[in-house]
């Protein structure tokens, strides 16, 4: 089993401006199994992203330690993939490059990773856009390529910052039931940081939830949801009604 | 419209594969399009002369600049002139890129790079190509060297600084992706910073191909013993309006073969085609 385990993290950044130091996240502690699906939300602000950032190695931490597969993480690494918020698909790529860049960073030959890249392209449902190059496609095709060029590289944990938040909100339900399919059908460890409460709770099997900055976990909620999830019978789930009034209240405190 | 095609069909066996590549991507009708808005510059020229307002020695019309052309060019002068100058202009353009990609790179890269090597650049890129040649005239003489300097060195600044520019434009977010799917320091720079600064790179390469024949033109006149500076500023020797002239349309018409056929299609195929310039 490959855990990632997160222990007494901290990020304190110099804001030069109040001339001091400030902490963007204290002391999270977070344990996240192989296989499992785990959403973190919280409220703006909060540090979700710099958590993600320090996770996927773009950002040392103040204090604590990252390990991941009994390694301790130094900085970013093909074992944890990152999908973007900007999608930060390459534009001189086609859909197909940009799958495979990992693969061709491995050293794969190239009709091995184009057998695999065709059949990731296919499972975030681009076929037949394989040639194309980002800026032909729209927001919500290139965040499935965003995120088959993450799978494609078969990481250990896939980590995804708040990756449908630029998105319309049709596009963003169907990326949404798009992924927890894929979820089911793959397996991917997920660390799926979020703002969006309905979001968090629609796709993980666990919610943790950070409070406001500096971010430290206050709760984490098993979502015991059967799958497969729709949209279109969880939006009149009681279940899923109340989990996620009880996740909101916990976001935002009265 | 047949005539056209024939005409275009009797270049393209006269000049080869090269030119006939130019040919496609420059097409029939842009070539008409481009040349369209001259035609009334060249008309009121034409009245001008016409009118006897200046004697026809300082103010020759459109007809004797092309029989100044038609001769010129049978007497095999004009040619072996516009060859010269555009010989050193690639050799200039070419060394420049060489020179120029690779320290933009770098310098945009490094923070250390950039803290000693930017005020530098920015100092020697105020003191203009011509600047230099009064120095270079005591140091080299009157030769090939002080020319491949000037030229060199008017070609090298606009292509570092764009370069180094483009490469700070990359986005983190794209350098951080590559990272993430395992990419080396080596294969960033090679398949994200590269590309990414293309479209000031190709800026660059515009600036410096622009100043840079400027600065040939002129260091040729001073220096020159050929070229197509040399033949302008001789021609004024000989009291040869119509000579000067020439030279200034050569001038012209290069800058817009170069840029229709070289710079234009290099940007479609490349950051145009990606989305990363407005279209």
């Amino acid at each position: 089993m490959k855990t990632l385990a997160i222990r007494r993290l901290s990020k304190t950044y110099f804001d030069p401006y109040a001339g001091a130091h400030v902490p963007a996240t204290l002391d999270v502690s977070l344990d996240v199994q192989q296989g499992e699906f785990v959403s973190i939300v919280g409220p703006s602000g909060c540090g979700k992203t710099t958590l993600l950032n320090m996770i996927a190695g773009f950002i040392p931490p103040s204090a604590g330690e990252i390990v991941l597969d009994g390694r301790r993480v130094k900085g970013p690494g093909p074992d944890r993939g990152v999908v973007f918020q900007s999608f930060a698909l390459f534009p001189w790529k086609t859909v197909l490059e940009n799958v495979t860049f990992g693969l061709k960073m491995r050293g794969v030959r190239r009709e091995e990773r184009e057998r695999v890249g065709r059949e990731y392209v296919a499972l975030v449902g681009l076929s037949g856009a394989e040639g194309r190059y980002p800026a032909e496609l729209s927001g919500g095709m290139q965040q499935r390529v965003g995120v088959a060029r993450a799978l494609a590289n078969n990481p250990d944990v896939l980590l995804m910052d708040e990756p449908f938040a630029s998105v319309d909100a049709q596009t963003r339900m169907t990326l949404q039931e798009e992924l927890t399919r894929i979820w089911q059908a793959r397996r991917p460890t997920i660390l799926f940081v979020t703002h969006d409460v309905e979001e968090a709770v629609f796709l993980a099997n666990r919610v943790v939830v950070l409070s406001r900055a500096p971010g430290h976990v206050v709760a984490e909620l098993s979502i015991p949801l059967p799958r497969p999830r729709a949209w279109a019978t969880l939006v009149e789930d009681s279940a899923f009604k109340e989990l996620v009034a009880q996740v909101l209240g916990l976001v935002r405190p009265t | 419209m047949g005539f056209e095609k024939g005409l275009i069909a009797r270049w393209r066996r006269l000049l080869g594969v090269p030119i006939r590549w130019a040919i496609r991507w420059t097409a029939v009708y842009p070539a008409v399009r481009a040349f369209a808005p001259f035609v009334p510059i060249i008309a009121l020229w034409a009245l001008v002369a016409a009118s006897g307002l200046f004697p026809p020695v300082f103010f020759p019309g459109p007809w004797e600049v092309l029989r100044a052309f038609g001769t010129l060019t049978y007497k095999g002068i004009l040619p072996a002139y516009f060859e010269d100058s555009l010989v050193r202009l690639v050799a200039g353009v070419a060394a420049g890129v060489v020179l120029g990609i690779p320290l933009g790179v770098l310098v945009g890269l490094s923070r250390r790079a950039h803290a000693v090597c930017w005020p530098v650049l920015l100092f020697f890129q105020a003191i203009g190509d011509i600047a230099w040649l009064p120095l270079l005239l005591i140091w080299f003489g009157f030769g090939l060297t002080t020319m491949t300097f000037v030229i060199v060195y008017t070609v090298l600044f606009p292509i570092v600084l764009n370069t180094v520019l483009g490469v700070r434009s990359v986005p983190l977010e794209l350098t951080r992706a590559a990272q993430s799917l395992g990419a080396s320091r080596a294969r960033i720079v090679a398949e994200v910073v590269i590309p990414g600064a293309l479209p000031n790179i190709v800026t660059g390469l515009r600036n410096g191909l622009g100043y840079g024949w400027r600065a040939l033109i002129a260091a040729e006149m001073i220096v020159g013993t050929s070229g197509i500076g040399f033949l302008m500023f001789d021609a004024r020797r000989a009291g040869q309006v119509t000579e000067i002239l020439l030279g200034m349309i050569v001038l012209g018409l290069l800058w817009y073969v170069v840029d229709g056929w070289l710079l234009a299609p290099l940007e479609d195929a490349t950051v145009r085609r990606w989305g990363l310039v407005a279209t």
